[in-house]
């Protein structure tokens, strides 16, 4: 992990860098959430299905704390992405 | 750490904040205090527009246009970018009855010297290409009364901008103790889990939870949480050119204005009144609604049905787009729709900023600065005497509502 670079992208549907990661850190973020609301990493199509193992790993490194500190984003729905025309009519499976 | 503030602000929401920053530049050593993160409750659970068409005729839509005047100073002077942006609203009124009581209060906003006015059929539709094509008209705000701002990222302004000042805050911080002179009943300390600090004045900027720390002095602060949840698509192509909501949404937010929709039996329990914006990442934000649940935020299903119900009715488009995410969260509710500014007659250096409902963001530049007034003795820049807190004690509110 320290050898990542700052340019590296960590949040691909928002294009989120390790950099403006560990930047979100030094500001107060102590937690998944928030880094997500300082950079918007884990706001994007996949919600951090992608992104977020990589930003709980920032954190650890980052504040020295255990994986289990590191919060994980609020589960909420829906479970992927589906139409409001979808939602609408009620058509969940 | 330093263990002594000339003032303390418990909640870091838009309230809390705005507050810390005001008494900070005014030169008083201010620390915030948060049990969670800055912006960890209502102000990252909301939607992210400042508006006075979506207040009531008076004071309400005074402090509104003072703190849409006011945002526009603060970007300006901010380096923190919370992402200010003019953008006009429209009330959109989906039968004849419905434009005329817009009409109505449009008239008396109007000869309060308030812009706004009435646009016919035609025009609606020539301002949003995309919505329904048989809506009778709406009601226009121009950007002097409708601003954008995201509503973390101005907590984070607040705080940033506050630190320039020595401004501290003290994140995932709970208060244990808040302790009283035992002789004058005046503001001591708080005892939290960053150790004791000592303070001559407490400000309860909880919002929601404002009555927990009010009960930890004595005090019996009537705000109640009230939920809403708002619906998060894809990022897609700009649907709407405004702020658009349904002139319903202030049927649901005052249930003083009796106004009878022709809507769903789902529309109608879950209280939905449609809104929609667009924001700087190119999302859509689709609400909303108002129901107390207690401080129960988990997204309901039915809530997320009854508003694509609605927002497909006034944007046939959005059936086609995708939703990624649904949030829930909780307004501070005070039965008689004002907040509460003041200081707490009981309590020498007490005060309370909390109870703004939906409208904690767009007031909360308007609040920081009253709060610093009224902590400095100075008079404020209009007359604020209906939010004190006093009006509670008195009965007054009872009457009022």
């Amino acid at each position: 992990m320290r050898d990542l670079n700052d340019d590296m992208l960590v949040c691909r549907c928002e294009e989120v860098t390790v950099g403006e990661i560990r930047k979100a850190i030094r500001e107060g973020a102590k937690d998944v959430v928030g880094v997500k609301r300082r950079t918007r990493a884990g706001m994007g199509l996949c919600q951090g299905r992608t992104c977020e193992k990589l930003v709980q790993q920032i954190i650890c490194e980052e504040l020295g704390v255990g994986p289990d500190q590191t919060g994980t984003s609020s589960a909420r729905p829906p479970v992927r992405p589906v139409s409001f025309g979808e939602l609408a009519k009620g058509v969940i499976d | 750490m330093k263990q002594e503030y000339d003032a303390i602000v418990i909640g870091a929401g838009a309230i809390g904040t705005s507050v810390a920053y005001h008494l900070a530049r005014a030169g008083y050593q201010t620390a915030v205090l948060d049990r969670g993160d800055i912006a960890s409750g209502s102000s990252s659970h909301c939607d992210a527009v400042a508006l006075i068409c979506d207040k009531l005729p008076g004071i309400d839509t005074k402090m509104g246009q003072a703190s849409i005047d006011y945002f526009g100073e603060l970007a300006r002077t901010f380096d923190y970018d919370f992402e200010y942006c003019p953008k006009g609203c429209l009330y959109i009124c989906e039968t004849q009855p419905e434009f005329d009581a817009a009409e109505n209060y449009c008239r008396k906003q109007q000869a309060d010297g308030y812009a706004m006015r009435m646009i016919g059929h035609d025009e609606l539709c020539a301002m949003e290409p995309h919505i329904a094509k048989d809506l009778t008209g709406a009601l226009f705000t121009p950007e002097s009364g409708s601003v954008a701002v995201s509503p973390y990222k101005l907590c984070f302004a607040f705080v940033e901008e506050g630190k320039k000042y020595g401004l501290e805050s003290y994140t995932y911080c709970t208060i244990q103790k808040i302790n009283l002179d035992p002789d004058t009943n005046a503001v001591r300390s708080l005892e939290t889990n960053y150790g004791t600090f000592h303070t001559k004045r407490i400000i309860n900027c909880a919002g929601a939870w404002a009555s927990f720390v009010g009960r930890m002095t004595g005090l019996d602060i009537p705000i109640e949480p009230r939920k809403g949840t708002n619906l998060v698509s894809e990022q897609t192509g700009r649907l709407c050119n405004h702020k658009i909501l349904e002139y319903g949404y202030m049927l649901s937010k005052f249930d003083s204005i009796h106004f009878k929709r022709n809507v769903s039996r789902l529309v109608e329990e879950q209280n939905i009144a449609f809104n929609l914006e667009y924001t700087n990442a190119c999302n859509l934000l689709v609400g909303g609604n108002r129901l107390f649940r207690g401080y129960d935020t988990r997204t309901e299903i039915e809530t997320m049905r009854a508003i694509c119900e609605r927002a497909v009715r006034f944007y046939p488009e959005l059936a086609d787009i995708k939703c990624i995410r649904a949030y829930s969260g909780v307004r501070p509710f005070v039965r008689d729709h004002l907040p509460i500014v003041s200081d707490v007659d009981s309590i020498p250096g007490y005060y309370i900023a909390a109870g703004h409902e939906g409208d904690g963001i767009c007031f909360s530049p308007i609040t920081g600065k009253f709060m610093e007034q009224i902590i400095s003795g100075k008079p404020t820049d209009f007359d604020i005497s209906r939010l004190d807190f006093a009006r509670f004690s008195s009965g007054a509110a009872a009457k009022g509502a």
